[in-house]
């Protein structure tokens, strides 16, 4: 109850500082529907010349995207502008003010901003989300499948987003870790099937990209495969108890608690 | 050039040489202090390796103007012609206005422009040895890729490259200039880039697109900083076409250096004006 | 409240034994084969910040920790506030150890860093206290009564509705102090709260945490390299230099401790000769008590040992026939700075006197 009053101020105060520069929302919204008819042309151009993805048809295809779109708007809202000030911290010390609140450091780090950055993403994402399964003739999708692999996806997101974040502890002169991994990510815009094996087996083993778009969007397709169903919580709980340890590692360094 | 001046342009010449290499040099010792963010943003642009996987698979199933091999050359082409153009001028311009660091730069007897473009020129000399092993290692793990353009193709893909960076640097400047207007100046930015994405051909080549929406796409400053200088390297675009976009790319740079330089002039006067 | 054993003296807050802390440094060479050893074997070494530093303070005491830039103040403060692991030693704060940052503990103490700030930027000052009373899990009333309090005593209450960024530097260090102690916290730590105010706002900042301790009881704990900030505000201070604790006291006892010798000053009714430097100093007789510290035409000045004051006093007076004599004690602001220069080894007085601030005492007339 606690935490969910002083998340509504969090949030609330990071609205209200980014009020001034609300203008900016009319272009980032233009952006992100450009964005999207960008990708969704090109997914077009693949399904040009009896080309297109394996046992996905266009529209199914278009799922994917809009789930993508979907993480995207998460990123620009919630991880970028949180996790980006990590190295803030770590640079002006200012983790100290954190570090001393009575309240967990990992949540005070991950969640103290919400932007309105991403909403648009989020929003177009729906609609295309919608598109896609109402044309493909899911128009009841299986939303009660869906609802583990798509919370998995995003607390997957969070926790691979936090790692490479946290590394500013150690490195606080590289400040653009995390766009190498925003890069690798964009392979989640396509179902794992339009990629050769090589690909497939880094985006399921290494960069677990498969798990956040092609798993989620298999579910509300209702054709998953039950195995990849069940792994997608548990990569999910591992890579979150994974950055949770790796926060508890980077603030005893920081603290010198460790050597 | 007049007998009464002799001498004038060469001192000129020189006087202009002396000044880019100072402040390449500036550049360059200052890049080299960011050099493990350098590899990092050399390695954050892994889009057209996702996409050289995702072509290459699409190709084998339906039927497409390149073949398998040509597509990973190509976006390996992309690859390295994006490393060879990034621009960021108009974060350095925002940083400036809004920072207001603008001033003490007016005060030097030289362009701030000259001083971006030496940035960037910088920039691309330290970041190009690591770009480089990214490709050699790219020939090691699929040696099927490799190929030695003739000597020609070559020299012509270099050249377009640069002029590629030219016309994305006076873009971008162009609109870096709105940064004296509006805060939201990299907002537009974004919806340039995304233009610049999908029409210069980082997306898909743009022999894939439908006639109608290409014979459009052709007349835009996109295609040249991009497509243009990647499908030059494979070789096998008619004479005829290649000639056309130069004409276009040459069109655009034009029209950008004009509108650039009005708006930066435009731009100084409400810099005054307002008193910073 | 916690298990661990009640500290000897009830009265006894904070208690740090043996305190160490050796941070790791990796070393660098320079040139490019240098930096990929570097990267491929790093070499450290061990930087002593703080060594072996042991005191106690008791609840309700104004600390000043004093010393020069890199002496180890501001390590020794983030230890005792658990922001580091002592490597060596072991600190309790009313019987807890700060360093698990237990939520109880947590809600005891402040900290407040002059260098950085935790206002919002872009919000009114209001919007950070508000966030913070959730954070710290203050009730409405309670929230309402300390801003109230805090705001009247800082002079700050027609601010707290603008934008911080439009506030003054002064104005702003006065919002961050009351968004620190909007949880009614009984230990302040300060580092620095004074760097870089004016020194109306340097004057406003030391009364309202005089004020704050006298009236809540709050034991205060701040470094500074503000002489200003201590003279006014200590009661006692911790003398830190290159990490050992060299001096524990009050200003009084660190005045005679660092400026122990009392400087005589001779007018001469002509050019002091060095025979005459020679016959006041003793010709040896006084061994070490005595010290010639300047000659200025007529004019020449001693460092005198209190005991061999008399001796060297009549022997001057018997022989030199001076125009004017006077005994001075070097002010504290002097000896004060000589530690912050990092040199503490002479015994010498200061013969420049660059602070306004009057001596502390003088035996006799201070110099026109």
């Amino acid at each position: 109850m606690r935490i969910a009053r002083i998340l509504s101020l969090f949030w609330r105060t990071s609205w209200a500082a980014e009020a001034e520069y609300r203008g900016n929302f009319v272009f980032a919204a233009l952006a992100s529907a450009g964005n999207l008819c960008a990708s969704a042309c090109s997914l077009w151009l693949f399904y040009q010349g009896g080309g297109g993805f394996p046992g996905w048809t266009f529209d199914e295809s278009l799922v994917v995207l809009g789930l993508f779109s979907l993480y995207t708007g998460v990123v620009g809202s919630v991880l970028a502008p949180n996790l980006g000030r990590i190295v803030q911290h770590v640079e002006q010390g200012t983790l100290e003010f954190v570090l001393l609140k009575p309240l967990d450091s990992q949540l005070q780090v991950s969640l103290r901003v919400l932007s309105p950055w991403g909403l648009a993403d989020v929003g177009w994402g729906v609609v295309l989300l919608v598109a896609g399964l109402a044309r493909s003739g899911h128009a009841q999708p299986s939303l009660l499948w869906a609802i583990v692999p798509l919370s998995s996806g995003v607390v997957l997101l969070y926790a691979l987003w936090f790692l490479v974040a946290t590394t500013a502890v150690w490195f606080t002169k590289i400040y653009n870790a995390t766009e190498v991994l925003r890069g690798l990510l964009d392979a989640g815009r396509f179902p794992m099937a339009a990629y050769p094996a090589a690909y497939r087996f880094v985006f399921i083993f290494i960069v677990p990209v498969a798990f956040l778009t092609t798993v989620p969007g298999e579910a509300l397709l209702g054709r998953a495969s039950s195995s990849m169903l069940a792994a997608s919580p548990f990569v999910a709980a591992v890579a979150f108890v994974a950055a949770r340890a790796f926060w508890g590692r980077a603030m005893r360094r920081y603290t010198g608690a460790s050597g | 050039m007049s007998a009464l001046q002799p001498t004038s342009v060469g001192d000129r010449i020189r006087a202009g040489w002396r000044i880019a290499r100072g402040l390449f040099r500036a550049g360059y010792a200052y890049m080299t202090e960011y050099r493990a963010e350098l590899i990092l943003w050399a390695l954050a642009n892994s889009l057209p390796f996702i996409l050289m996987g995702a072509w290459t698979q699409a190709s084998t199933r339906g039927h497409f103007a390149l073949s398998p091999l040509d597509l990973v050359r190509y976006f390996l082409a992309v690859f390295v012609v994006r490393q060879l153009t990034v621009v960021w001028v108009l974060w350095e311009v925002e940083q400036q206005v809004q920072g207001g660091k603008l001033a003490p730069q007016l005060l030097q007897p030289v362009d701030p422009a000259w001083r971006h473009l030496m940035n960037h020129v910088a920039e691309r000399v330290a970041r190009l040895p690591f770009a480089a092993s990214l490709v050699v290692l790219f020939f090691a793990l699929y040696p099927a890729a490799f190929f030695v353009p003739s000597a020609m193709t070559l020299a012509l893909f270099l050249v377009l490259v640069a002029a590629a960076f030219l016309l994305r640097f006076l873009v971008q400047y162009t609109l870096a200039m709105l940064c004296f207007w509006t805060e939201r100046a990299s907002s537009i930015e974004q919806l340039n880039f995304v233009l610049y994405m999908f029409l210069g051909g980082a997306i898909a080549p743009l022999d894939f697109f439908p006639p109608a929406v290409r014979a459009v796409a052709d007349w835009t400053p996109f295609p040249s900083m991009m497509w243009l200088p990647c499908r030059v390297l494979l070789g096998g675009v008619p004479t005829a076409e290649v000639a056309r976009a130069v004409a276009v790319l040459v069109g655009w740079c034009v029209v950008f250096f004009v509108a650039s330089r009005l708006l930066w002039r435009a731009g100084l006067r409400r810099f005054s004006a307002m008193g910073a | 409240m916690n298990e661990h054993a009640p500290p000897a003296d009830a009265a006894t807050l904070v208690e740090a034994r043996g305190l160490s802390r050796i941070f790791r440094v990796p070393v660098h060479g320079e040139g490019t084969g240098a930096a990929l050893r570097h990267f491929l074997a790093r070499r450290y070494k061990d930087v002593v910040a703080v060594d072996d530093v042991t005191f106690s303070i008791r609840r309700g005491e104004r600390i000043g920790f004093l010393g020069a830039n890199g002496a180890g103040k501001t390590t020794t403060l983030k230890m005792l506030s658990g922001l580091l692991l002592p490597t060596k030693g072991s600190v309790r704060i009313g019987g807890v150890d700060p360093f698990p940052k237990a939520p109880a503990f947590l809600r005891r103490i402040a900290l407040v860093m002059g260098n950085k700030q935790q206002l919002l930027w872009d919000l009114p000052a209001k919007e950070t206290f508000r966030l913070n009373a959730a954070i710290y899990g203050i009730d409405d009333a309670t929230y309402a009564r300390r801003v109230d309090e805090l705001a009247t005593m800082l002079d700050v209450a027609r601010l707290l509705d603008q934008p911080v960024r439009k506030l003054s530097l002064g104005e702003r260090m006065k919002c961050e102090l009351l968004a620190s102690l909007i949880h009614g916290p009984d230990v302040l730590f300060l580092d620095e709260p004074t760097l870089g105010l004016d020194v109306n706002a340097q004057v406003a900042v030391r009364e309202f945490l005089r004020r704050y301790n006298e009236t809540t009881g709050a034991t205060i704990l701040l470094t500074s390299h503000y002489m200003a900030d201590i003279t006014a505000l200590c009661d006692r201070v911790l003398v830190i230099h290159e990490g050992r604790l060299i001096f524990d006291g009050d200003l009084r006892a660190l005045a005679r401790r660092f400026a122990p010798r009392k400087e005589l000053r001779l007018e001469l009714p002509a050019a002091v000769t060095a025979a005459d430097v020679a016959h006041v100093a003793g010709d040896g007789v006084a061994g070490d008590g005595v010290a010639h510290v300047a000659t200025d035409g007529r004019v020449v000045r001693f460092a005198v040992d209190p005991a061999q004051l008399s001796a060297t006093l009549v022997r001057a007076l018997t022989t030199l026939n001076p125009v004017d004599v006077t005994v001075t004690e070097p002010p504290i602001e002097d000896s004060i700075a000589r530690i912050l220069r990092g040199d503490t080894g002479g015994t010498t007085p200061t013969t420049t006197a660059t602070h306004s601030a009057p001596a502390t005492t003088a035996t006799t007339e201070p110099r026109a």
